[in-house]
């Protein structure tokens, strides 16, 4: 379980997450859901230790994140992490070197999948095969916690359409997803867990069937009453 | 298989709904057995928690059974079946009752009307068979 | 370790083929111009000597022997030195900066690494120097290249014999006769670039505040630095020359040893992405 507990955080002036709390277990998927700018993606980066916090604490498993987390987590920016210049394959091959849970099968399996040429150069691919190759190079880790920001964002409905299908295989099972998106409706009915945020603060965090089963709301409904109430 | 899931009902109860209609229609046969937990999940586009729940909900209520480590299969029980099939029927039933209820007619015309058109379009099904 | 290893590798891969460029024009430049200050020098002993009818000696007295110097103030030699030194120093910031900008953020990928991050700062620390290590040596090596072209352009009756490269101020630091003087030059080379590292560091922490703190912090590792000097200058002819060696050492330690310390720091806790 990734658990972040009374985060503070300030960049400049701004108080950019206030007292922020809120859980992902594993074999969940949870959905920090807000507009932009209101700190979703800064959380997941304070979570990797991608950028720092002025107070509270963030535990996955149990533990404050080390050098071996990485292997237990990993994040998926809404950039492409890789060298510009690499080919796919040479991507590989650097996840391979640096990783113990890299799976080569896995990534075989999903470069099939998402029909990617692995000699083809990352800079040199569409915005939508450049988000399959990120979601690709998170997904072919054996981790058990995935980060994804915007997976969906700028990318086109079938791109889209393939990487949600994603969320329903084998290869998100067991495991613990982190997303964010501004999509909500296209992927309502993938998430256990919705967190919904607003200026650094979680408003509402539920569990979805939940909420349909005792309200008959949606969480399209949800954010509808807590954002405009 | 493509299922519209609306977002306002819990999915698991939609995916339950979804069965019993194919019961009925007779798409799954009794005892026929069914797709696991994470083959439910990728045909339907759902959550693989939304599945298991949906699961477990049906072998409570009877609809599907596991024999030790076999896979689940649809009920052979008969009472089941009839059962399954009573409640879509009354469910259609309701809602039909409850759109004409507003316009102002006798039972008699309405199922006149019902049996007209019920022919009719069986007529049309054995024309075309 | 390994990873340490790997990382090396993989900067120094990153960065291979502009250095073969470097290394491709360094040479061309210099022997270029080593030919072109010989021959200008023999045409002009010609000219002259043919013109007045002078000989060897007395077109010696009036203009000067050749030696190996008028080759290493020429503009050929210093401008390839220069550019070297420029984009070694540029690179030391491009190291750095290049994983940050740009459309792609490799910077995710290498603090996502399972390793200790301050491995990073390690690798590229290690990069910076072995590149560095690599022009010297080449350099080295063109200079025997080009005494071997001076002789054989210049003949011996005008040439002053200078061997010894380090007797020319600029080479005096670049090509230590002791080891013991390599190891301090190279270290002192090392520590400056650490703390520029970690100054680097600092801004990407903090940014505008970060650039602040790098310069106040640059000044201090200087000021610790030189302490040993500083003091002596106040207190001239108390402490023995081997007493202020040795307070350099343990100053440069202290510099190193903090710079380390701070750039881990920042690596694990303050960096941003």
């Amino acid at each position: 379980m990734i658990e972040v507990k009374n985060v503070h955080k300030k960049y400049g002036r701004k108080q950019v997450l206030k007292d922020l709390s809120f859980t992902a277990k594993k074999g969940e998927i949870t959905c920090l859901i807000g507009i932009n700018g209101v700190g979703k993606t800064t959380i997941m980066k304070a979570i990797m230790a991608l950028t720092p916090i002025n107070s509270g604490e963030i535990l996955i498993d149990g533990e404050k994140i080390r050098k071996d987390s990485f292997e237990k987590i990993t994040f998926i920016p809404d950039t492409i992490a890789t060298l510009p210049q690499m080919r796919i394959d040479e991507a590989f091959t650097f996840m391979a070197d640096f990783y113990k849970s890299w799976n080569p099968q896995r990534a075989e399996e999903l470069l099939q999948f998402f029909k990617l040429d692995p000699t083809e150069k990352i800079a040199n691919l569409s915005k939508g095969s450049t988000a399959k190759v990120n979601m690709l190079l998170g997904l072919a880790l054996d981790v058990d916690y995935l980060l994804m920001d915007e997976p969906f964002s700028g990318i086109d409905m079938f791109s889209r359409e393939q990487i949600a299908e994603v969320f329903t295989s084998h290869l998100i099972e067991e495991r613990g997803v982190i997303l964010t998106t501004h999509e909500i409706s296209d992927i309502e009915h993938l998430i256990d867990k919705a967190v919904l945020i607003d200026n650094g603060e979680v408003i509402m965090e539920f569990s979805v069937e939940e909420v349909r089963e005792n309200e008959g709301k949606s969480v399209v409904d949800v954010m509808r009453e807590v954002y405009r109430g | 298989m493509t299922v519209k899931f609306n977002n306002r009902d819990p999915v698991y109860v939609q995916v339950i709904r979804h069965f019993k209609e194919q019961i009925a229609k007779g798409f799954f046969e009794p005892g026929q057995e069914v797709p696991s937990r994470r083959e439910l999940a990728n045909q339907l586009k759902i959550n693989p928690n939304t599945a298991q729940r949906a699961y477990k909900e049906m072998e409570e209520q009877g609809l599907i059974f596991t024999e030790g480590n076999m896979p689940s299969c649809i009920t052979k029980d008969e009472a089941v079946l009839k059962s399954v099939r009573e409640e879509l029927i009354i469910e259609a039933v309701d809602l039909f009752l409850g759109s004409i209820k507003a316009i102002n007619v006798p039972l008699s015309e309405v199922l006149k009307l019902v049996e007209k058109k019920y022919e009719a379009e069986s007529g049309e099904t054995e024309e075309s068979i | 370790m390994k990873n340490y290893l790997k990382l090396v590798n993989f900067e120094i891969s990153r960065f291979f083929k502009l250095y073969l460029i470097l290394i491709g024009l360094t040479i061309v430049c210099q022997l270029i111009g080593v030919i072109r200050v010989s021959k200008g020098y023999m045409d002009l002993a010609e000219k002259v000597m043919d013109k007045n009818q002078l000989s060897v000696s007395q077109f010696i007295e009036q203009y000067g022997t050749f030696s190996f110097q008028r080759f290493v103030y020429s503009e050929w030699f210093l401008m390839s030195i220069y550019i070297g030194i420029a984009m070694l120093m540029i690179y030391v910031f491009i190291i750095w900066y290049r994983d940050w900008l740009g459309k792609n953020s490799f910077i995710y990928r290498l603090l996502m690494l399972p390793t200790e991050r301050i491995t990073i700062y390690f690798a590229k620390l290690t990069a910076i120097m072995l590149l560095l290590l690599g022009l010297i040596t080449l350099q080295r090596l063109l200079v025997l290249i080009e005494i071997q072209i001076v002789n054989s352009i210049v003949p011996a009756d005008f040439r002053t014999y200078s061997y010894g490269i380090s007797n020319i101020d600029i080479f005096v630091l670049l090509y230590p006769n002791t080891f013991t003087e390599f190891i301090l030059i190279y270290g002192i080379g090392l520590i400056f670039v650490a703390v520029l590292f970690t100054a680097i560091l600092f801004e990407r922490s903090y940014r505008l505040k970060g650039i602040f703190f790098a310069i106040v912090y640059g000044v201090l590792s200087l000021g610790v630095f030189f302490a040993p000097l500083l003091l002596n200058g106040f207190y001239p002819r108390y402490f023995y020359p081997l007493e202020i060696i040795l307070m350099g050492i343990v100053t440069s330690f202290i510099v190193l040893g903090s710079t380390i310390w701070i750039a881990n720091h920042l690596l694990k806790h303050k960096i941003m992405v």
